[in-house]
């Protein structure tokens, strides 16, 4: 080939070259240049957003807990910065509000061009300092912006929550947020967080060499509803205090008792306490034991302060989502169970004329399923002769309500397997309450159904951690549902756990007559001018039958503990009324190396019941010598009593 | 002695006989008054600082340009060791000094920063030619003569060393245009297809590589990936919004253009990022429209031919593959340079010939096309000298 032919052949690939980009000029230009241009006509418009003013969060009786607070805060508007004015903005901004450099330019990168970004927010003094320089700081904007403020510090810090900027999985859920925008992480914040945020307003403008030429209609910020709780500050303030004091006695008692030579597994660091009105289902107080301080997301939280929270719990509310077996407190369950459904007690020697039982500490019967059941009470001092039903739940029998639990499983064919765990489930156990909360555990109600469900998923996944023993697994067995489960979960054990505010809420339903309601913790919603927006009810979700003469009775023993039963030594100090109070204590074993969970729950007045009062002391020993005297210390409270010093009571079931 | 005069008088006979080729100077001179007008248009927001600066450049350009059309060009043969030497160590020293943004391209002179990759450009295609032109009078050839492997493997080298000392810069645009230009003048030495596969194959080969074993910098990447993976800047704020600004501004252009300086223009306001530097052309076809785009690509298709005419025209090979690089070059840089403001190439960084702002890059193209003329000038043999093919 000669070398003016192979220039020519290069002359060919060059005009091709040339073409292709002749003819996709052609298409962005004359083809497609119309739309294009009245596209970008529009993109030249620029819009600035404000954020309307969260609204504000009150207790009951209208106390101030949340508001928000204008303060000055330093905006960078890229689009009145010229690309070579960058450097000497930078540096001179990060030197009046001291902060380094590098982090400024990532923040100015990120906005992006014509962005515009938050840098900080500043005190009046700085903001002075600033605006007398703004000649020299193009693009520097010192504006109001709203800021959160706790006035309740850590007190209320679960119910009222906290903010933060919207992760990936929020934006995906609400695709309409800004991702600058502070939103409800926690409680309150988070579960009304369409209520309290306001309205942005959006202002339009076209800038030209850092000049605005042209401007929209704007529209302005509307702040957002204010929340009325329905809890009260006050009893809230003695409650947490109250779970700290429960928390400190127990270790008291561990330290006394590690002395003495007995076991102990752990320090006692967290606790929960509901307090709820039967009648309303209002939340009256709700306390989660250790807290945090919401304002440390206002003025940001260091990582290590976040991990060290977040490794203690402190951000659980755990009494909503703590899981505890609730062990003897379930007794008044069962009990209401034993005698709306008539339910038999087993043929046996430790079974009197058919309604009392010999508290003699261990229980052995040949069950019909094939497995002779053998149970220990750890708890039965001599005093514990026959008892029947009353005597049984006052001294917290173990062994009667197993005997309610074995007649029930010896009777299934004709009364069904699962009567007891109806009676739990219509009053709230296994489920989620409904509460006006975020994260709500449902808990466990252990039924011949679930364990087979559990037995088949741990059958065809073998390499995880295993919820049942592996003998129940074993083909040959009718179930691996057994007798013994149901006995033990007539004591509230077993697979068996719950929230604090469901027990709360079974005891709730079972003073009021039996209406099922979902507790709220809101009373109401007003707009930012105080009229009503909502008013929030608890709504009914179900009723069901009991007797007066059940809840009567049951009401009357449940006074009996604290006068006379398990409560007593706990309740000595409570003051006159005492014949209003009631309750039951609870101690939940979970394994043989965990300390056990002390429980309470509480009624008052118990001719016309007012407050429920549930208190879990997480691994704090017996429910008698610890959780009662917290709650009893509440129940003062309540009842208009001086409350008395938290010591502690006697150490029972 | 009397046959050194005898040819010192026939090569000034040649000279004024042969006159400058004034098309050549005239597409040249059109494309950087074009230039100055869109630097003004882009820039004029922070005043005439850029535009005056840049009108110094083209003055220094042109008077280079007048310089080198009347150096015989044939003396850069011998001189091709020397401007190796020097132009490679230049490159090795950028990489020494400061970096600017992260980039180590510039050796600051104080009142310019001198870019030696843009001058390597013009000295690798003289080194280039100096190699593949053969040393042989048109007498002894008989004959078309391919191009032997051994060559073709110097030649390879000859570009890979500052090639990649360009790379590493990082510079991938320069870089590229070595690896165009090398198939270019390979071609026009006679490379068989064979070779021109081999040789192609190799750059592949280390296109593949530079990508496994991650020797680009993310933001490189990115900046090919963007033209089909909608993850890059997916908010838009970065090159996305540089793209689509770009193909704004153009596409608002429309037929006519909004006219120069016009009010509602995007590229006077700085709406486009580097407006005035490798994004000028967004300028012309926003200010100018569709028609004004068209002229400038015609005025570098006049660039082209010419120097394919004067390649052809030639006296010897050296001079012919001098043009044909020189032309291969333009080619390439007009081609990435548009296709990114259109968003069919990849952004590389390859700035316009004549329009972009930028003193290195200006006047290494003056020089390129200064010894485009001289060749011209030079282009009828003298009888007595010995005839080079």
């Amino acid at each position: 080939m000669k070398f003016a032919v192979r220039l020519g052949i290069l002359g060919g690939v060059f005009i091709a070259m040339f073409s292709v980009i002749g003819l996709r000029l052609w298409f962005v230009q004359v083809a497609e240049g119309p739309a294009i241009a009245e596209a970008a006509e529009e993109q030249t418009w620029l819009s600035k957003t404000s954020h309307g003013s969260r609204g504000n969060i009150y207790d009951r009786n209208g106390d101030l807990l949340v508001t928000s607070r204008l303060v000055p805060a330093v905006f960078v508007d890229r689009t009145f910065v010229q690309p070579d004015q960058k450097p000497e903005l930078i540096q001179k901004l990060s030197s009046i509000l001291s902060i380094d450099p590098a982090e400024l330019d990532e923040m100015y990168e990120d906005a992006g061009i014509n962005g515009r970004f938050e840098v900080t927010t500043v005190n009046n003094d700085l903001a002075f300092q600033i605006s007398e320089q703004l000649s020299s700081l193009p693009g520097v904007e010192v504006v109001t912006v709203p800021e959160r403020v706790y006035l309740s510090g850590d007190t209320l810090a679960h119910v009222i929550g906290h903010l933060g900027l919207p992760n990936d999985a929020d934006l995906e859920e609400r695709p309409d947020l800004d991702p600058t925008q502070r939103i409800g992480k926690l409680g309150v914040e988070k579960f009304y967080d369409e209520y309290l945020q306001g309205v942005s307003g959006t202002q339009e403008y076209r800038v030209r060499r850092g000049q605005i030429i042209d401007e929209r209609p704007q529209s302005d910020p509307q702040p957002g509803n204010s929340i009325v709780l329905t809890l009260d500050l006050d009893l809230q303030q003695l409650v947490e205090l109250a779970l700290e004091q429960g928390i400190a006695l127990s270790n008291e008692v561990k330290e006394a008792d590690k002395e003495a030579g007995e076991d102990v597994f752990s320090v006692t660091e967290r606790a929960a306490a509901v307090v709820i009105d039967p009648n309303t289902f209002e939340i009256l107080a709700l306390a989660s034991y250790p807290d945090f301080d919401p304002q440390l997301f206002v003025t940001g939280i260091d990582g290590d302060t976040f991990s060290a929270l977040n490794e203690s719990f402190a951000f659980n509310n755990l009494a909503v989502s703590g899981l505890y077996p609730p062990a003897s407190t379930f007794k008044a369950i069962t009990y209401a169970a034993y005698l709306e459904e008539n339910l038999p007690l087993p043929d046996a020697d430790f079974v009197r004329e058919g309604s009392e039982v010999n508290c003699d500490g261990e229980l052995v019967f040949p069950l019909n399923d094939g497995s002779a059941e053998v149970k220990r009470d750890w708890y039965y001092p001599a005093s514990l002769d026959w008892l029947g039903l009353s005597g049984a739940l006052e001294k917290s029998c173990n062994k009667f309500f197993w005997s309610v639990g074995l007649g029930a499983w010896e009777e299934r064919e004709t009364i069904g397997d699962t009567v007891i765990q109806d009676w739990a489930k219509s009053l709230g156990y296994g489920s989620e309450t409904g509460i006006d909360l975020a994260n709500e555990a449902s808990g466990i109600v252990p039924t011949p159904e679930l364990f087979e469900e559990w037995a088949e998923y741990q059958r065809e996944n073998p390499d995880e951690p295993p919820r049942l023993d592996p003998s129940r697994l074993n083909p040959e067995l009718a179930s691996p549902f057994f007798g013994g489960d149901l006995m033990d979960f007539a004591i509230g054990q077993g697979a068996f756990v719950a929230t604090p505010l469901q027990a709360a809420v079974s005891y709730a339903v079972l003073a009021n007559g039996g209406t099922v309601m979902e507790p709220r913790v809101v009373d109401r919603i007003l707009a930012s001018d105080g009229s009503m927006v909502e008013d929030v009810e608890s709504p009914v979700v179900g009723q069901i039958d009991l007797s007066a003469e059940t809840r009567a009775s049951l009401l009357r023993d449940l006074n009996a503990v604290v006068t006379t039963g398990t409560a007593q030594a706990a309740f000595e100090e409570f003051g006159e009324g005492i014949e209003l109070v009631g309750g039951k204590t609870g101690t939940g074993q979970t394994s043989a190396t965990r300390d056990n969970h002390a429980w309470f729950v509480g009624v008052a007045p118990v001719d016309n019941p007012q407050y429920i009062v549930a208190v879990v002391i997480e691994e704090g020993g017996s429910g008698g010598r610890i959780a009662a005297p917290v709650a009893r210390h509440i129940l003062q409270y309540l009842m208009g009593n001086e409350p008395t010093a938290i010591t502690a009571g006697d150490p029972t079931d | 002695m009397t046959a050194l005069l005898t040819r010192i008088r026939e090569v000034a006979i040649v000279r004024r006989n042969n006159r400058t080729d004034w098309i050549l100077v005239g597409a040249m001179v059109a494309l950087s008054s074009i230039g100055l007008l869109m630097i003004y248009s882009a820039t004029r927001a922070s005043g005439t600082f850029s535009m005056e600066r840049q009108m110094i450049f083209v003055a220094a350009g042109l008077i280079l340009f007048i310089v080198v059309s009347n150096i015989d060009y044939r003396e850069y043969r011998s001189m091709v060791p020397v401007a190796s030497g020097i132009i490679l160590s230049l490159l090795v020293l950028v990489l020494f000094l400061p970096a600017k943004e992260n980039v180590n391209r510039w050796i600051d002179l104080g009142f310019f920063n001198l870019q030696p990759a843009e001058f390597a450009k013009v000295v690798v295609i003289v080194a280039l030619a100096s190699l593949l032109a053969p040393q042989v009078s048109r007498d002894e050839l008989t004959g078309p003569k391919p191009l032997s492997w051994v060559k073709m493997l110097q030649a390879v080298v000859l570009v890979a060393i500052p090639g990649y000392l360009i790379l590493i810069e990082p510079d991938l645009g320069t870089a590229m245009v070595f690896g165009f230009v090398l198939l270019a003048m390979l071609f026009m030495s006679g490379a068989t297809w064979r070779q021109l596969l081999s040789i192609f194959s190799v750059v592949a080969l280390g296109a593949i590589a530079m990508l496994r074993f991650d020797l680009l910098r993310p933001y490189q990447l990115d900046r090919i990936r963007i033209l089909w993976d909608p993850d890059v800047d997916p908010l838009g704020t970065g090159i996305r919004y540089q793209l689509s600004q770009s193909r704004n501004a153009i596409g608002s252009g429309e037929f006519l253009g909004k006219g120069w300086l016009a009010e509602d223009s995007l590229t006077s306001f700085q709406y486009v990022p580097e407006q005035e530097n490798d994004f000028i052309f967004t300028a012309v076809a926003e200010q100018f429209g569709f028609v004004g785009g068209l002229v400038v690509l015609v005025l570098f298709a006049i660039v082209i031919w010419r120097l394919l005419v004067i390649s052809v025209n030639a006296r010897d090979r050296f001079g012919a593959l001098i043009a044909g690089g020189i032309a291969a070059m333009m080619v390439f840089h007009v081609f990435v340079n548009i296709g990114m403001t259109i968003g069919i190439m990849p952004i590389t960084g390859l700035p316009l010939p004549f329009l972009s702002q930028g003193g290195s890059f200006y006047l290494s193209m003056t020089l390129a096309l200064g010894i485009a003329n001289s060749i011209w000038l030079l282009r009828t043999p003298v009888p007595t000298e010995n005839q080079l093919i």
